[in-house]
């Protein structure tokens, strides 16, 4: 048993691609109650907000609310996926199950760990994504046809969350302090990033607490390829606004974490 | 091949101004089994993150270690690549199947899948896990959990194998059952890491042992010898306490026998077990004396002490 077939060091991309896959084979293992849910919310925030609130609303940027809703709500569902996986699912497998120092014994870095983290935290955003995408195209209410490519919005987002919530996470010593990162500031961004209504209206203050937050300009980038007419140079903002978060704050967890996995 | 197949020098670890590894070294032959062993809080256990790549040293200026050949604080991937790790608290994939479990770790290792199956097969029926290869963690007793994590450090086939207390809690049979694979790698050509508690566990399967104590090496050498050239070879037990008037340690001494009292219980040690029987002729007929051959146990107890220390 003393041969040395196995000895050579995965590659990085391999070594990202099997936590990843780690990932992957947990997330499926529980496949109903994984797969389900995702489809069935999106349908009551469309029935309760949309068509609820909406029958009293009309003319939301020249489209029906329940368009304007359904237009953005791939980013958030994207997002709280992605938030819940790397807070509490990251911190359950950092401190509970121990999973982490178990997959650390294979030749595996915490960083190949965290990026195959922030990997799966996007594609879980992308899965959540296509989901709310798709009861929208099943329903009519989205028609247009390159809301196909919010799906990589959903992605991007989902990475971007990851990243941030792995970087509260390596703050985090206690489970129960995310309820504070849920309700203090997920939450608030939700009702602010103009997902549920134009910021537009709102005092200026508002406007530019929002342009601060993620959710702002994962919403508008939804939006540019969910409702048709909208879109136009601005979105590089909104991109270029995305992949500058993800660096900083996906380097910085990475870091932190690393502090807490190697003594 | 290089005979050493891992070299320690000089370290130290330092856990918020605790000393828990104090300038640690030591050396493991290709094919040998090294047991570290101490209490609770030796550093054994730290020894041993820092050698696999999961805790740093305070200097790597000072500090040098090599597992053949590579320098964990700058190529831990390539060790963990040529070793198996089974750390102390269990750490499987509570939510994945045994098989799943192993099959996720293989890709860790970049093993290809039909390559893996076979393997999986093998390295069940080699820890006699086979019947359980569809049962989920936490349908499985905890000796079965510790043979799993055995078997999934197997995966790689590595030539270094660090278990970090194997069969702390596991009843006898799972003991004697590891204890029997641990032998078995180790004739394959496996080199051994061990750290553990159990005195009985470092005789049966160690070639040679170091001795920690707050976080320092106190002695080392194969079992055999430390018993001979550290303890004597006998020691009577006597457990009233009313005994105690019926020896006179002075006296003892002067007759080469060695007094301990420790919670009631007096222990006299001597090489010479006839004198011994002699001394406790009246009381070896009570339950409450008995003579037998003295132990690493023993040893241990000497050398770290029988009174707690505030890590245990």
């Amino acid at each position: 048993m003393s041969s040395n077939e196995f000895s050579a060091v995965p590659n990085l991309p391999k070594r990202i691609y099997s936590v990843w896959y780690r990932h992957i084979r947990v997330y499926s293992a529980n496949f109903f109650s994984n797969i389900f849910p995702p489809f069935l919310e999106p349908l009551i925030m469309l029935m309760a907000l949309g068509v609820g609130l909406g029958t009293y609303l009309n003319g939301f940027e020249g489209v029906s609310y329940i368009a304007f809703l359904a237009s953005a709500l791939p980013v958030t569902t994207a997002m709280y996926s992605a938030s819940y996986e790397c807070t509490f699912g990251t911190f359950i497998r950092l401190e509970f199950d121990r999973v982490y120092d178990g997959m650390l014994g294979a030749p595996i870095s915490t960083t190949d760990l965290m990026l195959g983290e922030i990997i799966f935290a996007g594609t879980k955003g992308l899965f959540f994504s296509g989901a709310v995408l798709l009861v929208s195209w099943i329903t009519g209410i989205i028609t247009y046809p390159l809301s196909i490519l919010t799906l990589f919005v959903g992605f991007l987002c989902g990475i971007m969350f990851g990243c941030f919530s792995i970087y509260i996470t390596s703050f985090v010593h206690n489970i129960n302090h995310f309820n504070f990162y849920f309700t203090g500031f997920l939450s608030p961004m939700f009702f602010f990033s103009g997902v549920v209504f134009p910021l537009d209206r709102m005092p200026a203050a508002i406007g530019i607490l929002a342009e601060l937050l993620p959710l702002t300009h994962a919403a508008r980038l939804s939006r540019a390829f969910c409702l048709p007419g909208i879109i136009n140079g601005e979105i590089v903002k909104d991109l270029l606004y995305i992949i500058i978060f993800i660096v900083i704050f996906g380097t910085v967890a990475i870091r932190r974490i690393r502090k807490r996995l190697i003594l | 091949m290089n005979r050493v197949a891992v070299k320690v020098k000089e370290l130290n670890k330092t856990f918020g101004g605790i000393t828990a590894v104090n300038g640690l070294g030591f050396e493991i032959s290709n094919g040998e089994c090294l047991g570290l062993l101490g209490p609770n809080g030796a550093g054994k256990s730290t020894a041993m993150s820092v050698i696999s790549g999961k805790a740093e040293a305070d200097d790597w200026g000072k500090t040098e270690i090599r597992v053949f050949g590579y320098d964990p604080h700058k190529e831990a991937l390539q060790i963990k690549a040529l070793s198996g790790i089974v750390s102390q608290q269990d750490n499987l994939d509570t939510e994945l199947s045994v098989k799943d479990n192993l099959a996720v770790y293989a890709k860790f290792y970049g093993i290809p899948s039909k390559i893996a199956l076979l393997r999986i097969k093998e390295l069940l029926s080699f820890m006699e896990l086979q019947d359980k290869a569809k049962a989920r963690i936490n349908e499985l007793s905890g000796g079965m959990q510790r043979r799993l994590t055995i078997a999934r450090a197997l995966l790689n086939k590595p030539r270094l194998l660090i278990l970090d207390e194997p069969t702390t809690g596991l009843d006898p049979q799972v003991r004697h059952m590891i204890w029997n694979k641990i032998r078995e790698l180790q004739a394959n050509g496996v080199t051994l890491l061990i750290s553990t508690h159990y005195m009985e566990e470092a005789f049966q399967i160690c070639n040679r042992i170091i001795i920690m104590d707050k976080g320092r090496k106190v002695i080392e050498g194969k079992p055999q010898e430390l018993l001979k050239r550290h303890i004597e070879k006998y020691v009577v037990e006597i457990r009233r306490s009313e005994t105690l008037a019926l020896v006179c340690p002075i006296e003892l001494k002067n007759k080469g026998m060695r007094t301990e009292v420790f919670q009631g219980i007096t222990y006299i040690y001597s090489n010479d077990n006839r004198m011994l029987s002699e001394l406790t002729q009246d009381l070896l007929a009570s339950e409450e004396c008995m003579i037998r051959p003295c132990n690493l146990e023993d040893l241990f107890l000497k050398i770290t002490g029988r009174v707690l220390n505030e890590q245990q």
